[in-house]
């Protein structure tokens, strides 16, 4: 994740997707797709409207760019809807904003838990095993492995 | 699951007296992906409740391993039947293959490439005719990616965690292993590996007990055992782990399978061989603690020296 959004030219479309909090690293990039007259779609995201949101980018063709800028918290899920949909890391640029976030995958049941960055330890909150974070880390998920907590 | 066939098939894994963390892969004699033991039968159904009972732990797979998935169904097929014709047979008419496994008294057919005419995935199928893991590792952007597999008997890992990932994160948790450059040599080693000329592998650990699905989803099963490891019981209680790991180029999709064979063997039966037991001791007592630690010796590492010194002293006085 680079910290400015950068106009990548000559794309057929471009969108943009973000809450109303979100729209400060994305407005330069925005100016610059609107001077040049080129197609763009803005999708106003909210958590109520995820699945939507991949419905939306499902139906996009080829040749489209996705800026996205959102809390951590919603960040991760929406970078992974956008992969599995077959968005590639040259079609896309992701900025979170807010509280940091990381998830821990549960070694036991496989749910992804949140925790904050520097944290050590959690209890799952589907299955309650107490788990350790560890730096194991998955690219799929987006999460590191939470091992059996010893002693 | 106890160790029922000859001791002198058992595929003891040590050389010298010290153990390090090396590439210590070596070009196959016998060029087969799987091999069939008297514990077949007993593994097979084992297996497949696994396979029912905890799909998403045993089985994982992206959308696009289909064809090498074939491919893997493919190999597999041709080496049990080459290597063991009186319990497996195929008859093949055009893509209408008929897959006869005499040993589980079962005939499957379907077409060949054709993903409608199984009930599963063509991974998920073929492994339940064999006992030996297998993952299915894709080669695109000189990189390695897990992602395809079916693991019932893994050593405390999550297939689950880890599909999709890259060569050198799956190893990511061995200690020292990035810092002494090896997962990139192993990297680029397995990157050269040949279609016909496969390479084979020990891996080795100790255990508490003698499950062969010791997945790290269900450690706090079998993990505790480790604490009631004593030098009494050791000889019991405590197995030697041996996978058989082999590797093998897919030539078609360029991809590799690995197939991961598990043993168990009692320590007091692999102490009925003396030269083991003289030298299994001396790797054990020198064995570095970060990977007794890794390995998950450290709770009863003690306990098992005492009982091979005992052992070893009962030699000595006959
Ligand atoms: C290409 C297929 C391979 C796969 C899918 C694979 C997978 C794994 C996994 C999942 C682990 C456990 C990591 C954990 O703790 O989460 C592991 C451990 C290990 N792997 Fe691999 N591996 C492969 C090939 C190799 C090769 C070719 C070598 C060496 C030549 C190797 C050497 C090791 C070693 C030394 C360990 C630590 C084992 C222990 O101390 O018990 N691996 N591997
Ligand atoms: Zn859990």
């Amino acid at each position: 994740m680079s910290m400015d959004a950068v106009f990548i030219e000559g794309k057929r479309k471009y969108i943009f997707c973000s809450d109303e909090h979100g729209l400060r690293v994305l407005s330069s990039v925005f100016e610059n797709v609107k001077k040049e007259k080129l197609a763009y779609e803005w999708y106003h995201f909210s958590a109520e409207k995820r699945e939507c949101l991949e419905e939306f980018l499902s139906k996009q063709k080829m040749g489209t760019f996705l800026y996205v800028e959102l809390p951590y918290s919603e960040l991760h899920t929406v970078q992974m809807m956008a992969k599995r949909i077959g968005f590639s890391s040259d079609e896309t640029q992701y900025f979170g904003y807010g509280e940091k976030w990381i998830s821990i995958f549960c070694c036991r049941c496989h749910e992804l838990n949140r925790a904050e960055e520097q944290q050590t330890g959690l209890t799952c909150h589907q299955c309650e095993l107490k788990l350790e974070v560890s730096d194991h880390y998955s690219e799929l998920y987006h999460a590191f492995l939470g091992y059996p907590a010893t002693g | 699951m106890k160790w029922t066939g000859d001791l002198a098939h058992f595929p003891y894994p040590f050389k010298g007296s010290t153990y390090r963390y090396s590439n210590n892969s070596i070009p196959m004699k016998q060029p087969y992906c799987i091999e069939v033991t008297s514990s077949y039968k007993k593994e097979m159904l084992f297996k497949r409740k696994l396979l029912s009972d905890h799909p998403e732990r045993c089985y994982q797979s992206l959308p696009h391993s289909i064809t090498g998935q074939w491919e893997i169904v493919e190999i597999v097929i041709d080496h049990l039947v080459s290597q063991y014709p009186q319990d497996f047979s195929i008859e093949q008419e055009n893509n209408r293959w008929i897959f006869t496994n005499k040993i589980l008294d079962e005939k499957k057919e379907f077409i060949f490439g054709e993903k409608n005419s199984l009930p599963c995935e063509p991974l998920f199928f073929i492994s339940q005719h064999v006992q030996e893991d297998l993952i299915y590792m894709r080669q695109r952007d000189d990189n390695l990616y897990l992602d395809a597999g079916q693991l019932c008997f893994p050593a405390n890992w999550s297939l689950a965690f880890n599909i999709g990932m890259k060569f050198k994160s799956i190893h990511h948790p061995i200690p020292g292993f990035k810092e002494e450059g090896l997962d990139q040599r192993i990297l680029q080693f397995l990157m050269r590996l040949e279609a016909g000329t496969p390479w084979e592998r020990l891996n080795w650990s100790l255990m508490a007990g003698d499950r062969l699905d010791t997945s790290l989803e269900t450690f706090n099963q079998w993990g505790r055992l480790r604490k009631q490891v004593t030098s009494e019981n050791a000889g019991e209680l405590v197995h030697i782990r041996v996978e058989v790991q082999k590797l093998f180029r897919l030539p078609r999709t360029n991809s590799i399978l690995f197939s991961i064979h598990t043993h168990l063997l009692a320590l007091e039966q692999l102490a009925t061989n003396i030269e083991w037991l003289q030298q299994f001791y001396e790797i054990l007592s020198e064995l570095p603690d970060h990977i007794v630690e890794y390995k998950g010796i450290s709770t009863y590492k003690k306990a098992v020296l005492k009982y091979l010194e005992k052992q070893l002293q009962q030699v000595k006085t006959l």
